[in-house]
């Protein structure tokens, strides 16, 4: 089976930057794609082109091993933009149909769906509210049902987590994973690496329009592997912060508090930063050798002024 | 195909289910009606003028008036003998609203055939009516003078010549008159202007919510460009359609009903008949039908290219104003062309596809205007159509994806280039 996306070298370039630059990247088919980068590293100019809304500058993008553009094979992919956008004045499941129509599936089939899926997301009872009366997350949430409602093959939903509470975070995780396990593609795009660790087969991380690595999660992981510890306090931190700061151990500390990543100097022995730390006093809940999280990877590849400016973003931000 | 008949169905029902549509729709047959009402109400007597006729000559003329008009319908006169104050007396008395006019007639009438109408409302009919009374009495007092007998003097002007008027138009005789013909054109011209604008500014702030609300991105990732802007463009002029539809169809059903109206209104049967529809032949509503459908299609093409181009309804309403102007040309020429359909002017504007959707209707109706011509204003309308509509289409596609300035001519050329 074909891959349904890949991209050559594609690049794309606006009035004073270039936003994506000679990005290459191919997805499997039946398996979860990770997009992964800062705010501004191009990640939705390349989903754009993707979905044939810009058209590249240098390079080509194949869809289903084709080149005629996302637009031709519409009614094989859903796309959920990363602004989102809904007639407000419609009502939900006339919007719902409307757009399942002008992917090619007919009136009635559109509506059966529609309502299917409406109850299936807790949305039933509000099918008949005007989009506007909706909360921004039940908005969400019908937009989602629209990137997904014509049973596409590929789903390409462009910062799908961004703005929804747990809950209803959980309840799309949920139908993103069931939708692989369908043996469906999905492509996504985050700054978020915990969604990214918790979903991904593959992902591809790129900043400034670069790609800097792609590959599955394992594979990435490995490969960052180094003499990596990471640490959870129990409540009490002891004298930790002496031993971090012993440059004959450490040469990297990732301090978020209650949670601690620390890259050893080659040759140094883990098991005498963990007597260290127990005999400092500190509570551990974990002490763990080997791979970096996802998150640690990231900002080591992106720099850490990225990582700055990349807090969790409130509800709707865009890049 | 589908896809763009489902954004046609989209842009229909969702603008019929508007409250303003159905206001407007209502709105057309009520004024009708109060036409309608109007009309019978007047030919019932609601429009009998009190007049007094101000007598200053020797010889009783004023009473000699007031016998003239003893006959007519809409007037009522008194003849009073003039004096000192009785003009401001007669003033106020207007005033009051006691009096709708007065006549003043004095010895000079004879001499220079003048006399003074003082009244609120110089109605076009009082004037009319008075005028012909004063016009008898001249012609009899100066026959008298001339030892004619009264009597014949009213025989011989018992017989009024009648006009009967018929135009030739297009190698054939019709009976319609002047008068109609210049009515009809002058509605024609404004229902064209009214509707292309109003329904050309509907596809503009329907593509700038769009583009607002960021709808567009999802609909251009299954739609091509040129099938959104079809469906659009498409579907705004089928709510057009409907609402002339509903405004004939209700103005049919009003004016078939006009007999009972008249009754209910205590008025005859016969007043009522007098109330009738312009009538329209079929190949001038052919015209006016295929002239707004291209009309329609140039201008709103126009428009949703300005809606595309533009961020926000104050944007807008600044970069349609070109296309508006461009509009309104035809419509200050509205007056120009009923007058003289067969000028150069005219002529011109019937050949510029930005005019001739609302110049060659008129002039078509008015029956100054022959195959050949008509022929040449409809290739260049379609002509016209095509290539705006290209143009137009390619701004599109590159604006409604576009946020943040507005951009500036030179842009523009080179998305249309692109």
């Amino acid at each position: 089976m074909l891959d349904p996306v890949v991209l050559d070298r594609v690049t794309k370039r606006f009035a004073s930057r270039t936003a994506v630059d000679a990005l290459s990247l191919s997805v499997p088919p039946g398996t979860i794609y990770g997009l992964l980068g800062p705010n501004g590293a191009g990640k939705t100019t390349a989903i754009r082109m993707i979905m044939d809304i810009y058209e590249p500058d240098q390079g080509t993008v194949r869809l289903f091993g084709d080149v005629s553009g996302g637009r031709e094979h519409s009614a094989r992919i859903g796309y959920l933009p990363e602004e989102r956008g809904l007639y407000p004045k419609m009502r939900v499941l006339d919007v719902l149909v409307f757009l399942a129509e002008i992917k090619g599936v007919p009136r009635k089939t559109a509506r059966a769906k529609a309502i299917e899926w409406l109850d299936r997301l807790g949305l039933g009872l509000r099918r008949l509210s005007k989009v506007s009366d909706l909360s921004k997350g039940m908005q969400q949430k019908v937009q989602f049902i629209s990137a997904v409602l014509h049973d596409p093959e590929l789903v390409i939903l462009d910062e799908p987590f961004s703005g929804l509470d747990p809950v209803n975070r959980q309840v799309l995780l949920e139908t993103v994973i069931d939708y692989r396990q369908r043996g469906k593609t999905v492509l996504f795009s985050t700054h978020i690496m915990e969604h990214a660790e918790q979903l991904c087969d593959r992902l591809c991380i790129i900043a400034q329009g670069k790609k800097l690595v792609d590959g599955t999660l394992t594979e990435i992981k490995q490969r960052h592997a180094g003499n990596h510890v990471s640490i959870a306090f129990d409540g009490n931190h002891g004298g930790s912060r002496q031993i971090f700061a012993d440059q004959r151990l450490v040469s990297r500390v990732q301090d978020s508090g209650q949670e601690v990543e620390l890259e050893l100097v080659d040759g140094a022995d883990p098991q005498e930063v963990l007597r260290a730390l127990v005999q400092s006093g500190a509570r551990l809940a974990r002490f763990e050798l080997g791979s970096p999280s996802l998150h640690k990877i990231f900002i080591d590849l992106v720099g850490p002024e990225a990582a700055a400016a990349d807090p969790v973003p409130p509800a709707g931000q865009k890049e | 195909m589908n896809k763009v008949w489902a954004v046609i169905r989209r842009e229909f029902v969702e603008r019929v289910r508007t409250r303003w549509f159905w206001i407007s729709a209502i709105l057309g047959p009520v004024l009708f009606a109060g036409i309608i009402v109007f009309q019978i109400k007047q030919s019932v007597g609601g429009g009998v003028r009190n007049i007094a006729v101000v007598d200053s000559t020797s010889h009783d003329y004023g009473q000699r008036v007031v016998e003239e008009l003893a006959a007519s319908k809409v007037i009522r006169a008194t003849a009073v003998r003039s004096g000192p104050g009785v003009v401001d007396s007669l003033t106020k008395l207007v005033e009051a609203k006691q009096l709708n006019g007065f006549l003043i007639v004095s010895d000079s009438l004879l001499e220079t055939g003048r006399a003074e109408f003082r009244a609120s409302n110089l109605s076009f009919q009082t004037v009319e009516e008075l005028q012909r009374a004063l016009n008898r009495l001249l012609v009899k007092v100066r026959l008298e003078g001339r030892g004619v007998q009264p009597a014949v003097v009213d025989w011989a002007q018992s017989l009024r010549a009648t006009l009967e008027q018929k135009k030739i138009a297009r190698g054939r005789t019709t009976t319609e008159s002047a008068g109609q013909t210049f009515v009809m054109a002058y509605i024609i011209a404004i229902l064209l202007f009214m509707a292309i604008l109003l329904y050309g500014v509907n596809v503009m702030s329907s593509v700038l919510e769009e583009k607002r609300d960021r709808i567009v991105e999802v609909l251009v990732s299954s739609l091509r460009p040129f099938q959104l802007m079809l469906g659009k463009v498409m579907g705004a002029g089928a709510v057009s359609f409907f609402q002339f539809l509903i405004w004939a169809v209700s103005a049919r059903v009003l004016i078939s009903l006009r007999a009972p109206i008249a009754r209910a209104l205590g008025a005859s049967a016969a007043d009522a008949q007098n109330i009738a529809l312009p009538h329209v032949p079929f190949a001038t509503l052919a015209v006016f039908m295929a002239f707004f459908v291209g009309g329609f299609l140039l201008y709103s093409a126009m428009f949703a290219a300005v809606g595309a181009m533009s961020s926000n309804e104050q944007e807008a309403r600044q970069a349609q104003q070109p296309v508006t102007y461009l509009l309104m040309i035809s419509y200050l020429s509205i007056i120009g062309l009923t007058n003289d359909p067969s000028s150069t002017f005219a002529k011109t504007l019937s050949v510029v596809p930005f005019t001739s959707p609302i110049a060659t209707p008129v002039r078509w109706a008015s029956g100054s205007m022959g195959m050949g011509e008509l022929g040449v204003s409809l290739v260049m309308l379609a002509i016209a159509i095509v290539g705006v509509t290209w143009v137009a289409a390619r701004i599109y596609r590159v604006g409604i994806l576009m946020t943040g300035k507005r951009p500036t001519m030179k842009e523009l050329v080179r998305w249309v280039r692109a």
